[in-house]
């Protein structure tokens, strides 16, 4: 950034510096004008020209005035290739006006306007900027006043100046020329400084480079975690998923099969001693492995809940109860006064399930005739209340079905209650987390 | 952002465009066709004394008349000039005025200026002002002089006043040694005989003091035996022509027949001397002038056309005083219209004859009765003005370019040189041409 600025200050001194010759060599030509003039040496200079010179006081006018324009061409800021293509080509145009003005004795403002070009090349895309540049040299190698001769009738500096003394003349042909190199070395120390510029943003570049690379690695490493957290995850899932499975087969078989084989242990008892028995006990024992097989069927139906992969919570509730109701022909009254669309897919999978486990658990355990489901929001709880009018139960025993309700609902910080003394009663309420599904029913 | 920048680069490019216009409105002069640094006066570059050397005190006469004709016929045109400058000094202020931009809108032009004022185009081509009036019939002019107004054929001024270069011959001595020109076309054969019969001793004293010729120069010859010394863009002399080499023997001959005397022109004004080449102008200026009619009064004398060479016609050089206009005059038509005045007016160019030394450069002012009266006024001479005439009309017009003075002196070294030096003369002629063709080159 430091570099950038000296950069632009050594622009300035060249600016300046220009002027400073330009002034120069048009007050000298101006001065020995008139003085061929005042001296009455007029016709001796006639000799010596080859066209009409400018009229003494419009020099210095015209030099400064287009010298100022180009200086406003310069401070122009463009971009684009065509914009900066026309610019650097009106600037040369009025360069070489301002050399022909002074009789081309001067030509450094072509290496001012380079200098100004050259410090948008870094920026741009454009292609050709190298033959601009080009360009740009060859006009400075070819405005030369003895080339220039053969196509511009034009008046050099040397012929003005031989109004002086020849002492007088070298000394003010040096100190042209002196100004003339001051401008080369600076505009030589300005493409150094460019250049400097250029390599140390090379350099940044590199190191930033190495630092993206040294980022990417780590960031792959990362990667390489994820993907090993990721089956770990797998795996967490999948054990979840074979206890659910324990608990369920717990559920459905583990009751039936041990009446079963309490049963059958006591038929081969009785057998021999009261085969009438033994055959009402066998009786017993195939209800129950029907009431097993049942409720295996019921497990594995309640382990792939489709109608919640098919519809959304509220439908497969809906269709849930109608099953129920036509399995059962108790009277299910169901009320949802709040929408349910709010939920992911564990928590409509709980709700579901602990819905279907209640009904279930009333049919079975309760003997009920009658069942009601409410669903309402409070504040960010959902509320699931499930009451039925059966024998309810006074000293419950929490079974793997009440269990296995309140571990699910734990899972989702909700939290189950309930109540035997008349019918039974479920409360479970289940937190709706804010910001998903964006529902707002207050 | 980007809205305040494209803004922004909008009011510079606006401001230098300005900027640039201006420039341009100081280069070319165009705020001066503003109403108010018009104005309705044409100026005149003029000098007060004759073109002629000639002190005539009617030094602005002609001019007056020409603005008095030029204002009846613009009447809201006022013609103005700077009086009093000689026109020795002339020179100077016209480049003065030139480079200062403040140069009159028409001015006179001396023979010797015009090719470096050409040069440098200060001049207004008249090519289209010509072609585009069709009151201006260029062929009225005598072409020799028309043509002295172009330089690298561009007309860039019109002539005013001319005057060729006639031969002066003492009739008083023809008459005495009884010799007789035949006529108008005679010879370097003819001239060369007379004057070798012509110089003698007259009074017997052993030195010769009567002389053939003076002031006859090589550049008479090589005028009058059809050499043309430089192409017109003056990179090239050709002093290696055929025609230069007799020329150069015949000036040699001459001189070996004053036998190492110097003869002046002071000789021929005391009738010592049969030929003297000079300017229609100087015969002019002698003759009506009370002290020139004294001067000469000693003999009898006459004006013919200078003697042809071998390969050449009865021809000279032609002196013409011109006008040009302006490169930068802001009144272009005006302007043109007072030179027209000035150069094709009768009344104008027949005053030249009374209030001049010069010749009209218009054919039908020159051959005119009222002429031959004003001429033979007082003189008891019979001037044919049929040779007058012709002298104008086929003169020799030198080619137009910067230097032609410092290379006539050249050639002028280069004769001498030749000449003295009795050795090969084609020689001398190979050896001068190549170093005068590269000094030519070298400017």
């Amino acid at each position: 950034m430091e570099e950038t600025q000296s950069a632009s200050y050594v622009l300035v001194i060249m600016k300046n510096l220009n002027l400073v010759i330009i002034l120069y060599i048009a007050t000298l030509i101006t001065y020995s004008l008139s003085g061929y003039i005042q001296e009455s040496s007029a016709l001796d200079f006639l000799e010596n020209i080859y066209s009409m010179p400018i009229v003494a006081w419009k020099i210095p006018i015209l030099s400064i005035g287009l010298y100022c324009s180009c200086m406003l061409l310069l401070y122009i800021q463009n971009k684009s290739s065509w914009g900066l293509f026309l610019k650097v080509c009106v600037e040369l145009a009025i360069s070489f006006c301002i050399s022909y003005v002074i009789g081309f004795s001067y030509i450094g403002i072509v290496l001012l306007v380079l200098a100004d070009t050259v410090r948008y090349f870094p920026k741009s895309e454009w292609k050709w900027k190298f033959f601009l540049v080009i360009f740009i040299c060859m006009l400075y190698l070819l405005i030369d006043y003895n080339l220039l001769l053969l196509y511009f009738k034009i008046t050099p500096l040397e012929t003005y100046l031989e109004y002086f003394q020849s002492d007088v003349r070298s000394i003010l042909l040096g100190i042209k020329n002196m100004l003339n190199s001051l401008n080369m070395l600076i505009f030589i120390v300005y493409i150094i400084l460019l250049m400097h510029i250029q390599l140390s943003e090379k350099e940044r570049i590199l190191s930033l480079n190495e630092e993206l690379n040294t980022l990417n690695e780590e960031l792959r490493q990362a990667n390489i975690q994820l993907e090993k957290y990721a089956k770990e995850a797998e795996q967490a899932s999948k054990n979840k998923e074979r206890n659910r499975l324990a608990m369920e087969i717990h559920d459905a078989l583990g009751h039936a099969l041990t009446g079963i084989i309490t049963g059958i242990e006591a038929c081969a008892t009785l057998m021999d001693i009261a085969p009438e028995a033994t055959k009402e006990q066998l009786k017993a024992i195939a209800e129950v492995a029907r009431q097993g097989m049942t409720d295996v069927r019921r497990s594995i139906k309640a382990l792939r809940p489709d109608a919640l992969e098919k519809m959304d919570l509220d439908k497969a509730l809906i269709q849930m109860i109608d099953e129920m109701r036509c399995a059962t022909n108790a009277e299910i009254l169901y009320q949802c006064k709040t929408e349910l669309n709010c939920f992911n897919e564990e928590e409509e999978n709980t709700i579901y399930r602990i819905i279907q486990e209640a009904i279930t658990n009333s049919i079975r355990h309760g003997k009920a005739k009658q069942i009601q489901i409410d669903i309402d929001r409070k504040y960010n709880m959902l509320e699931v209340c499930i009451r039925d009018n059966g024998i309810g139960c006074i000293n419950i025993q929490e079974g793997f079905g009440l269990y296995h309700m309140e571990e699910r609902l734990k899972r989702l910080q909700g939290s189950l209650k309930y109540y035997g003394e008349k019918g039974f009663v479920v409360e479970a309420q289940v937190p709706i987390r804010l910001g998903y599904g964006g529902n707002n029913n207050d | 952002m980007n809205y305040i920048k494209n803004k922004k680069n909008t009011l510079i490019s606006i401001l230098c465009i300005f900027l640039l216009i201006f420039i341009w409105v100081i280069y070319t002069n165009v705020y001066k066709q503003l109403p108010m640094f018009r104005d309705k006066t044409i100026t005149i570059g003029v000098f007060s004394d004759s073109y002629w050397e000639v002190q005539n005190g009617y030094s602005y006469r002609i001019l007056e008349d020409a603005i008095a004709i030029f204002e009846k016929e613009h009447p809201k045109i006022q013609v103005e000039y700077v009086s009093g400058i000689l026109k020795k000094d002339y020179s100077e202020w016209l480049v003065e005025q030139l480079l200062s931009d403040n140069a009159p809108d028409i001015f006179f032009i001396l023979a010797e200026d015009f090719n470096d004022i050409a040069e440098i185009g200060a001049l207004k081509d008249l090519t289209p002002l010509i072609a585009e009036d069709n009151t201006f019939q260029k062929n009225r002019f005598y072409s020799s002089a028309y043509q002295c107004g172009q330089y690298h054929g561009i007309q860039y001024s019109l002539p005013y006043e001319c005057a060729p270069k006639l031969m002066f011959v003492n009739q008083t001595i023809l008459n005495n040694e009884e010799l007789s020109i035949s006529n108008e076309d005679w010879t370097w054969q003819e001239f060369y005989n007379i004057c070798q019969k012509a110089t003698k001793d007259t009074n017997g004293d052993g030195v010769i003091d009567q002389f053939g010729t003076v002031g006859y120069t090589w550049e008479e010859a090589f005028d009058s035996n059809g050499i043309k010394l430089f192409n017109q863009e003056g990179t090239k002399c050709y002093l290696t022509d055929d025609n230069i080499e007799p020329a150069l023997i015949f000036i040699e001959q001459l001189e070996k027949l004053n036998e190492g005397y110097n003869i002046s022109s002071n000789d021929f004004d005391l009738g010592n001397v049969v030929f003297q080449p000079m300017l229609f102008s100087e015969y002019r200026a002698y003759k009506p002038y009370p002290l020139s009619i004294k001067k000469y009064s000693s003999f009898e004398w006459d004006c013919i056309p200078m003697p042809a060479g071998p390969s050449g016609e009865n021809i000279s050089t032609l002196n013409t005083l011109l006008i040009a206009m302006n490169a930068n005059t802001r009144n272009t038509e005006y302007a043109w219209d007072f030179m027209k005045v000035l150069t094709c007016n009768t009344q104008i160019q027949s005053e030249i004859f009374e209030y001049s030394e010069g010749v009209s450069v218009l054919k039908e002012v020159t051959e005119s009765d009222k002429t031959l009266q004003s001429l033979m006024g007082s003189s008891e001479n019979n001037l044919n003005l049929q040779i007058l005439s012709d002298a104008v009309e086929n003169a020799v017009i030198a080619p137009r370019f910067r230097n032609y003075d410092e290379a006539i002196a050249e050639v002028n070294r280069a004769v001498h040189s030749i000449i003295e030096e009795n050795t090969n003369i084609s020689m001398g002629q190979i050896i001068w041409n190549r170093t005068i063709n590269k000094k030519l080159n070298y400017k």
